[in-house]
């Protein structure tokens, strides 16, 4: 291989150089392996690392009129800490947040289990149909359920039609359960797409061989099906609880005033009130909230599934 | 040739792989080229100015006399809030122009963000009422001034006088009433909302930089909130919600109450007891501004008397070229809260006093509180 790009014979001074490089990418699999990484390492440290500490040094700012006071200090945390709002917005998401999991999950389950078992032919052209709702705007999906749930919305106009109400239900719209709604309809495809592959994946002779041995159809879903689809419900749960639970546009349009969450209030420190310190102190503790609960969740369930199996 | 038909042919043999892999190629010859087309389209856009401005102004009405000059209208961008507009351009956001209001004109100009605008350049500045120009923190010199005066208005109530049952005299009252309960909204934003606050709270707009006054209008703003079905800065959201009777007051400006009126719906623009909010709001030139000719246009066009007719009938608000009045009667004026002498106006309510950056963060802080319910 190095044999090809030999230079001329005058620059031979070049060859040892190149052929020594090329020797330490071939003997060194490590070497080899940063050096396919490289792109990815640039842009995870341009991308993700620099603005995180970026994010990290500034919650240990404060802020001062226009500019940042960078002496360090950890008043923000201590604010965070003090003040009940901060709390109460960050247990009020995260509560949300779990229930549009859980919604969102028990919603999707059956749907991916369909597609996986009863579906034989055009597997491909039900999952493009399960995904086309996903192919809009996630704003347009959020204003279509305000359309939905609102004051003169479909649900109300329907129920006032049939004369079951007589005046339309308020509660509908600007309240947490509309976020709720809306986040489970909203992130749909993320759930059914992971839980229909490890349902895909399921060896259909465990089902069989369940089946010979006398399971009915519940106790084989229950110890075959269920456990061994798993990792696609805990790998769906994660992918809708962590973006949800920082998610601001959502309830900043359906929320009303009993229904904002932790993100509304980080994008205002960073908006009207204008206090990015803060505002950054908040997304840490808001992260480290997630990352906590993502960890406690997943030894939980690695747990349950040892005692299974 | 369709793909799929392509695909069939490759299988069936009749097509070759090599012709396959040709069309392949065409095809993402294609799929490379594409984007150039559309961006020799936008390339007329980008050589239009941008005006960063409030929801509603990004109007072709507004821009008649631009359009004459440049073909198009410029690019807008919106904000809902002028705190969050200045936050984004402290971040690196360049517009040619923007549009603040008196009470963020000192702490617009500290921050070092903008330009003088030179008068010389626009055509309709004579026109321009002297009094909006003298504004705190405007500070005229040689012809240059910091904002150019363009629109100026009031908040108050906007209310169905079907659904809402006014008690004596209109007041602010009216978005505290109990018996409306979940009918009544607001504007999200402090910069109106917490001034609103004061004036219901009986703190003069000189005083409202004290403890005193952030107790009191705390105390009120919190009593308020449990009636109010939501707060936003979109004011469609509101007109939406009055005009179907989901609400039956909200806090608004002029032009929510003369567009549901121009819809037909029963509403009136309260003249409050207390006095309304009031405001003038005008333009400013980035210091980056990246089409400067192109500003001094885009304000032109904002302060011609087209533009000034059009914010006088359609929106209900004042305008600064006293020209724009010309062709409206007294009568017609007063219906519209509005007169050919703003000071008369503005000084009937209250007009916002400019603060201090730290106390602009302390307000939003503690308005979210609020907000939220603490």
């Amino acid at each position: 291989m190095t044999g090809q790009i030999t230079p001329a014979p005058d620059h031979a001074t070049a060859l040892p150089r190149t052929g020594r490089i090329g020797m330490l990418l071939q003997r060194s699999e490590a070497a080899r392996g940063y050096s396919l990484l490289t792109p990815t390492l640039l842009i995870m440290t341009i991308g993700i690392l620099v603005p995180f500490g970026i994010l990290v040094t500034m919650s240990f700012w404060t802020q001062a009129g226009f500019g940042f006071d960078t002496a360090l200090t950890t008043a923000n945390y201590e604010k965070a800490a003090e003040r009940p709002i901060y709390g109460a917005l960050l247990t009020r998401s995260l509560k949300m947040s779990a229930m549009a999991t859980i919604a969102t999950v028990l919603l999707s389950y059956p749907m991916a289990y369909f597609v996986a078992f009863h579906v034989h032919r055009n597997k491909m052209m039900w999952i493009v149909l399960i995904t086309l709702p996903f192919w809009t705007s996630y704003l347009l999906r959020v204003f279509a359920w305000k359309v939905v749930l609102g004051y003169e919305g479909v649900i109300n106009s329907f129920l006032m039609t049939l004369g079951l109400i007589e005046a339309p239900l308020e509660f509908l719209l600007y309240s947490q359960s509309a976020v709720v709604i809306t986040l489970a309809h909203a992130w749909a495809a993320f759930a059914i797409l992971p839980m229909y592959v490890s349902l895909e994946k399921i060896d259909r002779s465990l089902l069989e061989a369940a089946t010979d041995l006398g399971d009915g159809p519940m106790a084989r879903f229950l110890r075959i099906t269920l456990p061994l689809s798993m990792p696609g419900v805990i790998s769906a749960s994660l992918l809708i609880f962590i973006p949800t639970t920082g998610d601001y546009i959502t309830p900043a349009l359906l929320g009303g005033p009993d229904g904002a969450m932790i993100g509304n209030l980080i994008q205002k420190q960073f908006g009207a009130i204008n206090d990015w310190p803060m505002g950054a102190a908040l997304s840490i503790i808001l992260m480290l909230s997630i990352g906590a609960i993502a960890l406690g969740f997943m030894a939980a369930t690695n747990f349950v599934r040892k005692r299974i199996s | 040739m369709d793909v799929v038909d392509q695909l069939g042919s490759v299988k069936e043999g009749k097509l070759s792989r090599r012709t396959f892999t040709k069309s392949l190629l065409a095809a993402g010859v294609g799929v490379v080229a594409s984007p150039m087309v559309p961006r020799q389209a936008a390339a007329a856009a980008e050589d239009q100015g941008t005006f960063f401005t409030w929801g509603g102004y990004d109007i072709p009405e507004l821009f008649v006399p631009y359009r004459e000059q440049h073909g198009e209208d410029p690019n807008f961008a919106i904000f809902g809030g002028a705190e969050e507009a200045l936050t984004k351009m402290r971040g690196g956001f360049v517009v040619d122009v923007s549009h603040p209001c008196n009470s963020g004109l000192p702490r617009w100009v500290k921050s070092g963000l903008f330009q003088r605008v030179d008068t010389s350049r626009l055509s309709n500045w004579p026109n321009v009422m002297p009094e909006l120009v003298e504004l705190n923190g405007n500070d005229p010199q040689d012809g240059k001034v910091w904002l150019a005066p363009f629109d100026w208005g009031q908040t108050s109530i906007t209310y169905r006088t079907d659904l809402f049952e006014v008690e004596g005299e209109e007041s602010w009252d009216m978005l505290w009433d109990k018996r409306y309960s979940g009918r009544l909204g607001s504007l999200a934003s402090g910069g109106d909302a917490w001034w609103c606050g004061a004036i219901k709270a009986g703190v003069p707009m000189n005083e409202i930089h004290t403890d005193e006054a952030f107790t009191k209008i705390a105390a009120v703003m919190r009593e308020q909130r449990p009636l109010i079905r939501t707060y936003t800065d979109d004011t469609t959201t509101l007109e939406q919600a009055l005009s179907s009777g989901e609400m039956v007051a909200a806090m608004t400006w002029n032009s929510s109450a003369t567009l549901l009126k121009s819809e037909g719906v029963p509403v009136k623009f309260a003249n409050v007891k207390e006095g309304a909010l009031t405001w003038v709001c005008g333009l400013m030139i980035h210091k980056d501004a990246p089409n400067l000719d192109l500003a001094y246009d885009i304000i032109d066009s904002l302060l011609s008397v087209e533009s000034g007719k059009f914010m006088i009938n359609d929106y209900g608000y004042g305008h600064s070229n006293l020209k724009s009045f010309d062709d409206f009667d007294d009568e017609t004026l007063q219906s519209l809260g509005l007169s050919k002498t703003p000071a008369d106006i503005l000084a009937a309510g209250h007009f916002q006093v400019p603060q201090s950056q730290e106390w602009e963060t302390k307000m939003n802080g503690l308005f979210e509180e609020i907000k939220s319910g603490f």
